[in-house]
């Protein structure tokens, strides 16, 4: 029995003090009662103003009693479920757990058999899910792309019907408007089994994005109410460019963020008090010689890892971001921004990291870097896992065995150990030069490429319910309906 | 009868050093003859051995396992594959080469080449010219394995095949060699007839020396 000891089993990353991350939450709650921002959107005007906002006209002030009540309201630990009840693919989010997937909407997509870049179309989404079902470092699904072969209106729907029934992970589903809204979560519920048994169990995450700076379109708030009154754990996400849409400062792009995603946290406590709330999203530079947002940048990593903080602070999980890159290929830059970003992630314990296998700055969506990023994920969550210190891991007993000049591989302390003491890489090389020359000198490249395609030639995921499946039909039917003569 | 070559192949494939033995005494009371528990079990379950170390299913450790478990089933069967005049894999003569005093990498090659169905002679380690040569004369095997951990030492492995070579007794014997400085060119520089990179490559090699695999 020992007494007052510490332990520490896993890698600590802490960047500000509780004196700097109090600053920043007094800059958040200063934005908001003193600038305010716009809200575009009758409805949440009401529903601030009956909360105790100040509005005036579109602007709308909100005293920090209301925000830090509102803050008070959302849990900081929740789960989001597996559509199939498998609990290995259950998300529980709380202090501690990082979690990896990809993100939404880019415009292109890196061809699975040819690996050239051309626009994302609708017969990607099935792939790219069954890849995220399939990685085990990967836990909750986006499509990576924006499918462009199917109205333009019902691009978002049309990925969630083909996300769906591939993987059981959850979905972060973004859309257009309350209409797409409505025809995922009349999917997602069918499956569940109806609306109350999705409260208690809901299968995904509704994402939606204010504008910077400082202003909630309709369309960002007609999503978020939809998401409110059907208690859809959401995503409020500002993308903020630093320079450009926001101050070019760490400190201020982070305050000004917060306010953007905390205005959505008010209307929605107000709206739906519990609502499982995560603040977002992407922080970063602009590039003053080519003008992209840079998802390559090590200020995306510290942006993001300040902003963690300050939800943790704060009392809120966070929508992290990590594994992308500006590199246009599979190549080194790729992997270096991709494995950095991964890293700096894991370590700071953001809850639900995104927009891994982003290349191109968020214009093409790679299943390849998806992959290898997977790769690195498993590597950093050795990492921030650490090291165990007690009597057996110590291990004092077994050096006396083995003694001098003897070897631990027939130790059954090793057999007991070895599988989880150890990662094991499952496309990074460690076999000697003979072995790999015989296999044909292969590349980190092509043993991803030879990864997506076993996974895509192999792997079946749990089927969806038969009525599920009736109803994704029929509400794409309905949605083409709707859309036919717009 | 198929069923207790199946239970010994799967014995030896879950290295159950206990369980493999007794199979084995439970086959020759059933009145099977030792070389056909030898081939159609546990050979068969260390051939899957191989298969899955290679594929990444298996590890280190449990291959180990697995060899402890041939070598407990070979000590029953050896004496009487030897009396019945059935032809045997033969025997190894390993040893550290003089001057270096790394111990374990060779051991593992023991290990595996003996869970092959190998006889080995371990010699230990800075194993002198001479030594090596007294071993084959007395032992007469049929391969001598040298390892040499160090870039000082290594070169002691050729000097050892000339010794060998000198002693007129090189044509009796392949000569493999390994060690984490040598590579297959080194190998073929100082003549000898095959170079393991690891414990289970070293094991699958010396087998082909003999024309077993």
């Amino acid at each position: 029995m020992r007494g007052n000891y510490t332990v520490n089993s896993g890698v600590r990353f802490r960047m500000l003090t509780d004196d700097q991350l109090q600053e920043l939450y007094d800059g958040v709650l200063h934005v908001l009662e003193y600038t305010g921002l716009e809200v575009h959107h009758e409805e949440s005007l009401e529903i601030l103003k009956k909360a105790g906002a100040w509005v005036d006209g579109n602007r709308v002030r909100i005293p920090s009693y209301l925000v830090r009540k509102s803050l008070e309201l959302a849990p900081r630990s929740f789960t989001v479920f597996s559509r199939d009840g498998n609990p290995e693919n259950n998300i529980h989010i709380g202090p501690g757990r990082a979690h990896f997937g990809p993100g939404p909407t880019c415009p292109n997509f890196i061809d699975i058999e040819s690996m050239d870049r051309r626009p994302y179309i609708k017969s990607d989404v099935p792939n790219v899910a069954k890849v995220v079902d399939a990685l085990p470092n990967v836990d909750f699904c986006e499509s990576l792309g924006t499918v462009n072969d199917v109205h333009h209106d019902l691009g978002a729907l049309y990925e969630f019907a083909g996300m769906f029934p591939n993987t059981s992970k959850p979905i972060v589903a973004w859309s257009y408007d309350k209409y797409d809204s409505a025809g995922i979560h009349e999917i997602a519920v069918a499956e569940a089994g109806g609306q109350e048994a999705f409260e208690h169990r809901p299968n995904y995450i509704h994402y939606c994005e204010p504008l910077s700076p400082l202003v909630s379109t309709g369309e960002a708030l007609d999503k978020l109410i939809f998401a409110a009154k059907h208690r859809i754990p959401l995503i409020f996400t500002p993308c903020p460019i630093a320079g450009g849409t926001a101050p070019v400062t760490a400190a201020g792009i982070i305050i000004q963020g917060a306010a953007e995603s905390w205005m959505g946290l008010t209307i929605a406590q107000a709206l739906q008090p519990g609502l499982p709330f995560i603040m977002g999203g992407v922080f970063s530079v602009m590039d003053m010689s080519s003008m992209i947002l840079s998802y390559g940048a090590p200020e995306l990593s510290l942006m993001m890892a300040g902003l963690t903080e300050l939800a943790h602070f704060a009392g809120l999980p966070l929508w992290q971001t990590g594994g992308c890159t500006d590199s246009k290929t599979f190549d080194e830059q790729a992997i270096i921004e991709g494995s950095l970003s991964v890293y700096f992630s894991a370590l700071t314990g953001g809850d639900l990291c995104h927009d891994v296998g982003y290349t191109e700055s968020a214009m093409t969506g790679s299943v390849f870097q998806l992959t290898a990023m997977d790769e690195a994920i498993g590597y950093a969550r050795r990492i921030t896992r650490g090291i165990d210190v007690n009597e057996d891991t110590m291990a004092v007993d077994v050096i006396n065995n083995v003694g001098p000049n003897g070897h631990y591989l027939r130790e059954e302390h090793t057999r007991r150990h070895y599988k989880t003491e150890f990662w094991y890489p499952n496309i990074c090389d460690r076999r000697n030069y003979e072995e790999w020359v015989e296999e044909g000198k292969k590349t980190m490249k092509d043993r991803t490429y030879a990864r997506v395609q076993d996974i895509l030639s192999t792997h079946k995921p749990s089927p969806i319910k038969p009525e599920t499946e009736k109803v994704i039909e029929k509400v794409l039917v309905e949605a083409e309906e709707r859309v036919k003569n717009s | 009868m198929s069923e207790i070559y199946e239970q010994l192949s799967t014995a030896i494939l879950e290295g159950d050093a206990s369980k493999t033995p007794r199979l084995v005494n439970r086959g020759l009371k059933q009145g099977i003859s030792p070389k056909e528990l030898l081939d159609n079990g546990l050979i068969v379950g260390m051939d899957e051995v191989g298969v899955r170390f290679k594929r990444g299913d298996m590890f280190v450790p449990e291959v180990l396992m697995s060899a402890d478990a041939m070598s407990a089933g070979m000590l029953i069967l050896r004496p009487l594959l030897v009396a019945s005049g059935a032809k045997l894999l033969g025997k190894i003569v390993m040893g550290t080469v003089k001057g270096d005093l790394h111990d374990i990498g060779k051991n593992l090659v023991s290990m595996m080449c003996e869970g092959a169905g190998f006889e080995i002679v371990n010699l230990g380690f800075n194993v002198e010219p001479d030594v090596f040569i007294k071993a084959i004369k007395e032992h007469q095997p049929a391969i001598v394995g040298m390892s040499a951990m160090l870039t000082t030492t290594m070169r002691a492995m050729g000097h050892t095949i000339k010794a060998i070579e000198e002693a007129g007794l090189r044509e009796t014997v392949k000569v493999f060699v390994g060690g984490a400085p040598v590579d297959k060119e080194f190998a073929d520089t100082i003549g000898a007839d095959g170079y393991g990179s690891n414990a289970p490559g070293g094991a699958e090699l010396a087998k082909q020396l003999v024309g077993a695999a």
